[in-house]
C-alpha cells in the first residue's frame, strides 16, 4: 500500500525514498484495520494513497470543497454563527503554538546564540522545577520574568508565518496581533473566503501592515518561513501528501516549525466530528468533513520517518477536544479525535 | 427585589465623582455641592460640540482608560507591567491635576497630616498592589489592622471580636494613586518606544459610536467599530478597548446603555480624620458599632492617628459636618459608649441650638460625665479593672483635623453588565456597596486584576481585545458573582441592623453572641471581610 503512494510522488522524493528504509511503519496498517469501518477502508485507503480519480494537477483542492466554503464565507466571522466552534478552536491552536514558541523558539534561539553572540541574551535561565513551592509573591515574582524574557527573546526573532489554507483568515487575524510575528501571508483556494479575509483585515488598522492574503495553491507560493501552519485543511484536500512536501519545502531549516492539525481517521472522529458535530449537535455545518480523509497521527509521523529522516523532529503531538460549554481542551491522548501537531525542520 | 434607579435625577448631587479624587489632597470633598462636571458637561455639551465639533486630528489607542482613582491607576500599572499587554498604546484621562497633585503627595517627608480618604484593603488586594505591581506605596502612611470589634448600639453586652492577624491595612486612596502613579512615570522612563499617555485636566465630554457606514473601509460592514471619545481640551480619541473608571456616573457606562441595579440608603456618611489622646497601647483594630441611625466605624490609622466612617441620617450628616470639631469630637467618643436615648437627647440639643454656642460647652461637659459614669458602670458590672474600657471601647480621640469633614450619600448598585462591545467597567462604575465591610476598593481592585488577566490571555491567542464574546464576557463572568454576593451580603447586614424592631433587635443580639462563639462561621465571615478564600 506504502509502495504503491510513493512510487506516485515526483521524482525527487522517490529517490530520497529509495535512500532511506523502505520499510512499512509498525502502527498505521494495524491501526487502520482495527478500526475504520470495511466500507471507510475500501473507500478512502490511506491519506498516502488520496483520491486518485479527484485529483486536479493543477490546483489540489476538490471542487466540491470549494463550493463548500464560498457557502460558508458571508459567516464565518461571525463568532456567535455557524463557524463558532471553529472561533473557539481557534483559541486551542493559539494556546498550543504559544506553548510551543515558547519552549522551543527560545531555546533554539539559545542554542545559535554562539554564532551571533550579541544580539541574543544567553543568560535566559528557564527554571525545569515548579514555581510553585514558593510563597505567591516569589512565585509571581519569578513568572513575571520569565515571561518578560521570553517575550524580549520570542520579539527579537521577528518571525514570519505561512498559513496554508487560511480560509476567512481566524489564524492570521490571530497571529498578525502577536507582537513577536514580523509578516504573516494566508494563502487559500477559494476565493470567497479570501475576500472575506481581507475584508475584515481591513476593519484592524494594527493588521495592516504584517498581514497579506491571496488565492494562491502552495505550489505557487515562493520563499521559506519560519512557521507554516496547516490547521483543519488536510482533511480538506485530496492529495495531503502532496500539500506536506510542498508545506514542508517552505519551511526554513534550522529550525523552522511546521504546525498542522487534523482529525485521526477512527470512530471517535466519525462520532465527534460528523454524527455529533454535522447531524446532532449541528455545530458543524453539514457536509465540512469526509471521514475517508481523515488522517491519523501516527501516520504523518511514520511519513515523516520514511520520508526526512533526518532533517526533521516532531516537538510535540497535542490532542484536542471539544467540551460543550467549556470549549476545546488540549489533551495528550493524540491517537484519538481531533489533534495539533509541530514538526521542526533541523 | 431590585428596583431600577431612576436615572440620574436622584442621583446627581450624590455624585461620588471619581474625577475629582486627585483635586483634592486635604481639602473636603464637598458632595453636596459638588458640581459633578462628568456628568453635567457629558450632557450639556453635546450641543455645543455638534457646531464648534474639534479640528484637531482624532488621535488613535488601544487602550482608553476614563478615571485616574485608585481602580484606573492601578489597572493602568497593571497593563504596562504586563509583557503581553504593554505593547498596547495605553491612554488614560482624567479632570483632576494628577501630574501636580500626585507627585506632591507621593513626596510629603512626614506623616504631618491624614487626608480623609482611606480604604481598607484586604491583604489579598495588598499582595496584587505590592507583589504583582510592585507599587512605592508610603509604607510609613499604611496601618495594619489585626482585627474589628463589631458591637451593638441597642445592647451593650452583644459583641463580636474579629481577631486575625493582619486582616487588613487602612490606606489612604492618595498613597495608592500616587504610588501608581509614579510607578507608571518609573516605567514610561525606562520604555520610551511606547509609553503610557496620562491625559489629566480633562474631561469627557462625548463619546460617540462612529455609524457603521463611516467605519467602514471598502464597504465593509462593521460590526464592532471603535468608540470616539471627545475630550473637552478638543481632542478626539478613538479606541479599541474603553475602560471606565470613571465612577458612579461613569459617561462609559452610559455610553454602552448598560443599566444598573440598586437604591440609595437613606443614610449618609460622614468621614473626618481624627487625632487620638494616646495611640492604642493594645490591639490595633477596628471598631464598628451598629447605630440605629446607621453604623458608626472608627479605623486606625499609623501613630495617633485614626479614621472615621459615620453613616447616619441625612439631617443628622449635615448637622456633624457643621459642629465645631471639638463638640463633634466628644459625640464620636460618645457614640461608641453611652446609650442611644443619651445619643437622642444630644441630637436633638444641637439641631435645637445651632446659633447659641454657649450650649456646646454645656453638652461637652455632659458628654464627659456621661461617659464617666457610664465607664464605671461597665467597670463595676463587669468585675473588672480600669482597663476594661480600654479592652473594649476604642481609643478616645481628642481632635478632628480641619476641614478633614465630609459627607456622601451611601448606596448600593451592581451594574447589569460590566461588558459591551469595546467597553468595559471596573470598580465604581460598575458597583457600589455600603462602606460598613470595607469592601468597595477591594472589589475594585479585583476588578482590575481579573481583567487584567483576561486581556492577556486574548492578547496571547491573538484576539482583538475589543470583543466580547471570546475576551470580555470572561472577565464579568469572573467578576460578576462574587462582587454580587459581597454586595448581598453587606446590604443584608444593613438592613438587619437598621431597625429598632425589638424582636429583631433582640434576635440579631441572640446571633451575634452566638456566632460570636461559633468558630466555623465567623472564621467564614472574616475569611470574606479579609478576602481570602
Amino acid at each position: 500500500m506504502f509502495k504503491r503512494s510513493f512510487s506516485l510522488t515526483r521524482i525527487q522524493h522517490i529517490k530520497r525514498l529509495q535512500s532511506s528504509s523502505s520499510s512499512v511503519p509498525k502502527y498505521s496498517t494495524s491501526f487502520l484495520n482495527s478500526n475504520v469501518s470495511k466500507t471507510t477502508a475500501r473507500r478512502s485507503t490511506s491519506f498516502l494513497n488520496g483520491h486518485p480519480a479527484a485529483i486536479d494537477t493543477s490546483n489540489k483542492v476538490n471542487p466540491d470543497e470549494k463550493s463548500h466554503f464560498e457557502t460558508l464565507a458571508p459567516t464565518w466571522w461571525d463568532s456567535k454563527g455557524s463557524q463558532r466552534i471553529l472561533h473557539l478552536m481557534n483559541l486551542a491552536r493559539m494556546d498550543f503554538i504559544n506553548e510551543i514558541l515558547r519552549n522551543y523558539k527560545v531555546q533554539l534561539n539559545a542554542n545559535n546564540s554562539n554564532g551571533s553572540k550579541n544580539d541574543i541574551d544567553t543568560d535566559l535561565y528557564i527554571p525545569r522545577f515548579t514555581t510553585s513551592v514558593f510563597p505567591t509573591e516569589i512565585k509571581k515574582n519569578i513568572e513575571n520574568e520569565l515571561n518578560a524574557a521570553i517575550y524580549k527573546e520570542l520579539q527579537k526573532s521577528e518571525l514570519t508565518v505561512l498559513d496554508v489554507g487560511c480560509g476567512g483568515g481566524l489564524l492570521c487575524e490571530s497571529l498578525a496581533r502577536l507582537p513577536f510575528i514580523k509578516k504573516i501571508d494566508g494563502i487559500d483556494m477559494t476565493p470567497a473566503v479570501i475576500n472575506i479575509a481581507k475584508q475584515h483585515q481591513s476593519l484592524d488598522p494594527v493588521l495592516a501592515e504584517k498581514l497579506t492574503y491571496a488565492v494562491r495553491s502552495i505550489d505557487e507560493q515562493k520563499g521559506q518561513y519560519d512557521i507554516v501552519t496547516m490547521f483543519e485543511m488536510l482533511e480538506h484536500v485530496d492529495d495531503p501528501k502532496e500539500i506536506l512536501i510542498s508545506g514542508w519545502e517552505h519551511v526554513k531549516s534550522n529550525g523552522g516549525i511546521l504546525f498542522l492539525s487534523t482529525i485521526n481517521r477512527d470512530l471517535i472522529s466519525w462520532f465527534t466530528t460528523i454524527f455529533m458535530g454535522e447531524y446532532v449537535l449541528k455545530v458543524v455545518p453539514l457536509g465540512t468533513h469526509h471521514l475517508s480523509k481523515y488522517i491519523n497521527s501516527r501516520e504523518i509521523i511514520a511519513w515523516f520517518k520514511e520520508m526526512y529522516p533526518l532533517s526533521h523532529e516532531v516537538l510535540q503531538v497535542k490532542g484536542t477536544m471539544y467540551i460543550p460549554g467549556k470549549g476545546w481542551v488540549n489533551h495528550d491522548c493524540s491517537n484519538v479525535g481531533n489533534y495539533l501537531m509541530a514538526i521542526q525542520k533541523k | 427585589m431590585f428596583r431600577r434607579v431612576p436615572p440620574l435625577k436622584r442621583i446627581n448631587k450624590a455624585s461620588s465623582n471619581i474625577s475629582t479624587l486627585g483635586s483634592s489632597i486635604v481639602n473636603v470633598i464637598n458632595h453636596s455641592k459638588s458640581t459633578t462636571p462628568l456628568l453635567s458637561n457629558y450632557y450639556s455639551t453635546i450641543a455645543a460640540n455638534e457646531n464648534n465639533s474639534s479640528t484637531l486630528p482624532v488621535k488613535s489607542t488601544d487602550i482608553l482608560i476614563v478615571g485616574g482613582g485608585p481602580a484606573g491607576l492601578t489597572l493602568a500599572a497593571a497593563i504596562k507591567l504586563s509583557p503581553n499587554l504593554k505593547h498596547f498604546k495605553t491612554t488614560l484621562v482624567d479632570a483632576g491635576n494628577l501630574s501636580e497633585n500626585l507627585p506632591k503627595f507621593h513626596n510629603l517627608s512626614s506623616s504631618a497630616y491624614m487626608t480623609n480618604r482611606v480604604v481598607s484593603i484586604t491583604p489579598q488586594n495588598m499582595d496584587f498592589l505590592t507583589g504583582d505591581l510592585n507599587l512605592p506605596l508610603q509604607f510609613n502612611r499604611i496601618q495594619p489592622f489585626d482585627g474589628i470589634y463589631v458591637s451593638d448600639g441597642l445592647n451593650d453586652t452583644s459583641r463580636m471580636t474579629m481577631d486575625r492577624e493582619s486582616m487588613g491595612n487602612m490606606v489612604e486612596l492618595l498613597n495608592i494613586q500616587s504610588s501608581a502613579y509614579m510607578k507608571l512615570l518609573e516605567l514610561n522612563a525606562n520604555n520610551n518606544t511606547n509609553p503610557i499617555e496620562i491625559a489629566d485636566n480633562c474631561k469627557v465630554v462625548d463619546i460617540v459610536k462612529p455609524s457603521t457606514t463611516n467605519a467602514t473601509a471598502n464597504g465593509v460592514e462593521n460590526t464592532n467599530p471603535w468608540p470616539y471619545v471627545k475630550l473637552d481640551n478638543g481632542e478626539t480619541y478613538k479606541t479599541r478597548l474603553l475602560i471606565g473608571c470613571d465612577g458612579f456616573q461613569s459617561p462609559v457606562r452610559k455610553y454602552a446603555g448598560i443599566e444598573t441595579r440598586g437604591w440609595f440608603y437613606n443614610e449618609w456618611g460622614v468621614v473626618a480624620t481624627m487625632k487620638l489622646e494616646y495611640p492604642p497601647f493594645n490591639h490595633i483594630r477596628g471598631w464598628q458599632r451598629f447605630l440605629p441611625t446607621g453604623p458608626i466605624a472608627h479605623l486606625p490609622l499609623p501613630g495617633d492617628w485614626a479614621t472615621l466612617v459615620w453613616s447616619t441620617t441625612p439631617e443628622l450628616s449635615k448637622l456633624l459636618v457643621s459642629l465645631p470639631s471639638n463638640v463633634f469630637s466628644k459625640l464620636v467618643n460618645a457614640a461608641f459608649i453611652l446609650e442611644d436615648g443619651d445619643m437622642q437627647y444630644y441630637y436633638r440639643k444641637l439641631s435645637d441650638a445651632a446659633v447659641d454656642k454657649r450650649i456646646f460647652d454645656e453638652i461637652i461637659e455632659d458628654i464627659d460625665y456621661r461617659i464617666e459614669v457610664k465607664s464605671q458602670q461597665l467597670i463595676n458590672k463587669n468585675n473588672s479593672d480600669m482597663y476594661y474600657v480600654d479592652e473594649n471601647y476604642p481609643p478616645p480621640i481628642k481632635d478632628t483635623l480641619e476641614k478633614s469633614r465630609a459627607r456622601f450619600p451611601m448606596k448600593m448598585f451592581h451594574a447589569d453588565t460590566y461588558v459591551a462591545p469595546r467597553v468595559c467597567l471596573v470598580g465604581d462604575a460598575a458597583h457600589a456597596t455600603h462602606p460598613l465591610a470595607g469592601q468597595g476598593l477591594n472589589m475594585g481592585l479585583g476588578d482590575s486584576k481579573s481583567l487584567v488577566s483576561v486581556l492577556e490571555k486574548a492578547s496571547s491567542r491573538g484576539l482583538d481585545i475589543g470583543s466580547v464574546d471570546l475576551c470580555l464576557n470572561d472577565y464579568w463572568k469572573d467578576r460578576y458573582g462574587t462582587n454580587m454576593m459581597l454586595l448581598g451580603v453587606v446590604d443584608k447586614l444593613h438592613k438587619l441592623y437598621g431597625t429598632r424592631n425589638e424582636v429583631v433587635v433582640g434576635l440579631r443580639q441572640w446571633g451575634l453572641n452566638v456566632v460570636n462563639n461559633l468558630g466555623d462561621v465567623k472564621e467564614f465571615m472574616m475569611n470574606v471581610v479579609s478576602g481570602r478564600k
